[in-house]
């Protein structure tokens, strides 16, 4: 954000009062384009929204289930609609936070955004897909959301850079692609090294960007694989799933899919999140039992 | 932009009986005016909230009247002065008082709520650019308001930002967001004036609001607040020259006003929020008024 600030002086930066220390260098170096709303999530839309009225560059920042759902509305009536370019940060979205209980999970978040015409949604892998996705976000007319994570989390080594609207090849393989977005994408990675021993070989595609969706790279790979696994961390409904499914359906595509996600839920029980994925069936086992599955049926053919 | 006003007012303060009398009884008859069209626009385009139009129309007349810096010549000047217009239901008097301010044309008002109009019956930015923001779901102005005065003191400039809010949008949390906002920046070019008519859509406010008083909730919430008589147009030019009444702090007006004023079958009478004007409706209140549109209706 801070490189974003000093090579752009029109970027501002508006918190719902989180982050604490994470954008202490970027309120020193830019005074007052950094603002704390409070605990006013609204607020932080209708700031956003007005200093964007202005031909200000605001970034809206709060933990992704606030960002999205509780001011919602905000952003409908205030950002979508009057299609003003502000950058709706949402940070821990799937079930990063998943002992903070379902008041912090964003397993919806894709959905909501995704719903909005003309939102742009992104989200990102790692750090790096971060660093690279963000400032081309600022490029955008209109409204984008983009998520974060921990700021922890590893760099993943990818074929292409991060182009936003571009699913983004992490892993050359044959007859299976596994198409994932967010943060879930190191988990398919992960069942990909545990694949290689036997010999199978997914393709991965990190489909950041969920809205608007590459059509061009689906109708690639719908030619050029047997089956497509979407893998996400997010509930049936307005997800990377739901997106691919009536892409297919709507151009009359016919390939074999499969969906790795979050059932149609609360996720009750106070698990932590590497518990959450595995009875949710997208951790890195679940992932490469699926793939295991998808090889053995093209053998039998 | 100074002295750039659509109608020039004496610049010396003072309270309502202190303004020339000729500029008093011009603005009542345009007043008079204003409520014909918007009694007439609710006729034709069969779009209610007549009672909110009618509470608000001395407020707009007084802000455009005598205190925004802005002008139909240049209606996009940053430095202008930025009202928005929350309380979107009640919008014929806006374009009411846009039209007969210069800043549309008055042939235009014949297209309210009609297909695909400039002046559809909740306003549109996309519609009408001319407007700072679209209205129509309640209690965004304020904070939006506050996002605007923000930026624009961000980037130096003078002007000034007055959101119209009802008191049915001090029902809104939302609303009170952006009065902690508006104080805790100490944004004093933002001033909110609230349309006090007590009807609300199916309600009396003072029942929803348990009697509260929302000049005191303002300054509770570190405002500088003043109630004024709202139909009342010297009073309110009066009020509206102390803003801001303390420097460093953000400025409400409430504006005690009555729903439906100038019509004495609609006057405070919670049917009036969305009933539509029959034929013989619009007839006894035009003649009550003693006022004709300031457009000519299709």
């Amino acid at each position: 954000m801070t490189d974003v600030a000093s090579r752009n002086d029109r970027v501002a930066f508006v918190t719902g009062d989180l982050g604490f220390q994470v954008f202490d260098e970027f309120q020193s170096r830019f005074g007052p384009r950094y603002v704390n709303v409070g605990v006013a999530e609204a607020q932080m839309i209708y700031t956003a929204a007005g200093m964007a009225t202005e031909g200000w560059r605001p970034v809206a920042y709060s933990i992704a289930s606030f960002a999205t759902a509780r001011p919602f509305e905000q952003i409908r009536y205030c950002v979508a609609y009057p299609g003003l370019p502000v950058v709706l940060v949402g940070a821990g979205r799937g079930y990063l936070y998943s002992t903070s209980g379902v008041s912090h999970h964003a397993a919806d978040d894709l959905a909501l955004m995704t719903s909005l015409p003309g939102m742009t949604v992104v989200a990102p892998g790692d750090p790096e897909e971060v660093v690279q996705l963000l400032p081309q976000l600022f490029e955008l007319q209109g409204p984008s959301y983009i998520t974060v994570g921990r700021f922890g989390e590893p760099d993943y080594q990818a074929l292409e850079p991060a182009v936003l609207g571009k699913a983004r090849k992490l892993c050359d393989g044959e007859r299976v692609a596994v198409l994932c977005t967010g943060e879930i994408a190191n988990e398919v990675l992960k069942a990909v090294d545990v694949l290689r021993p036997d010999r199978i070989h997914p393709s991965v595609y990190q489909v950041h960007t969920v809205k608007p969706l590459d059509e061009a790279t689906l109708s690639l790979l719908v030619d050029s694989f047997d089956t497509l696994i979407v893998v996400e961390e997010h509930v049936p409904a307005g997800g990377l799933w739901a997106a691919v499914a009536a892409w297919l359906a709507s151009n009359g595509k016919v390939v074999r899919t499969m969906r790795l996600g979050a059932p149609d839920a609360f996720a009750l029980g106070n698990l932590k999140q590497a518990e959450l994925r595995r009875r949710f069936g997208i951790d890195a086992p679940s992932i490469a039992e699926a793939c295991r599955r998808a090889w053995r049926k093209e053998r039998a053919q | 932009m100074t002295g750039s006003l659509v109608h020039p007012m004496p610049s010396q303060p003072g309270v309502s009986r202190e303004l020339p009398y000729d500029e008093v009884h011009r603005l009542q008859e345009t007043a008079r005016r204003i409520r014909a069209t918007c009694i007439q626009l609710a006729h034709d385009g069969k779009e209610g909230h007549l009672n909110g139009a009618l509470s608000s129309v001395d407020i707009l007349l007084a802000l455009y009247g005598g205190w925004l810096n802005t002008t139909p010549v240049d209606p996009r000047n940053p430095d202008r002065d930025r009202l928005l217009f929350s309380k979107g239901h009640a919008c014929t008097s806006l374009y009411a008082v846009l039209a007969e301010s210069g800043f549309l044309p008055k042939e235009m008002l014949a297209l309210y709520a009609q297909n695909d109009s400039p002046l559809p019956s909740h306003p549109c930015v996309h519609a009408l650019p001319l407007l700072e923001c679209s209205a129509g779901s309640l209690g965004h102005g304020l904070g939006m308001a506050g996002g605007i005065a923000y930026g624009l003191r961000l980037d130096g400039r003078p002007s000034r930002v007055v959101a119209l809010i009802s008191d049915g949008e001090c029902n809104e949390g939302s609303t009170w967001e952006a009065a902690t906002f508006g104080a805790a920046n100490g944004l004093d070019r933002l001033l909110v004036v609230v349309d006090n008519n007590g009807v609300q859509s199916v309600g009396r406010a003072d029942a929803l609001m348990g009697g509260t008083s929302i000049e005191e909730k303002f300054e509770a919430f570190g405002w500088r607040a003043r109630t004024v008589d709202g139909h009342d147009i010297g009073a309110l030019l009066s009020v509206l020259r102390e803003v801001p009444f303390e420097k460093g702090r953000p400025s409400a007006i409430v504006a005690k006003t009555t729903a439906g004023k100038g019509v004495s079958f609609m006057e405070d009478q919670v049917l009036w929020h969305y009933r539509v004007p029959s034929d013989e409706d619009l007839k006894n209140a035009l003649a009550e008024l003693d006022a004709v549109p300031i457009h000519f209706s299709v």
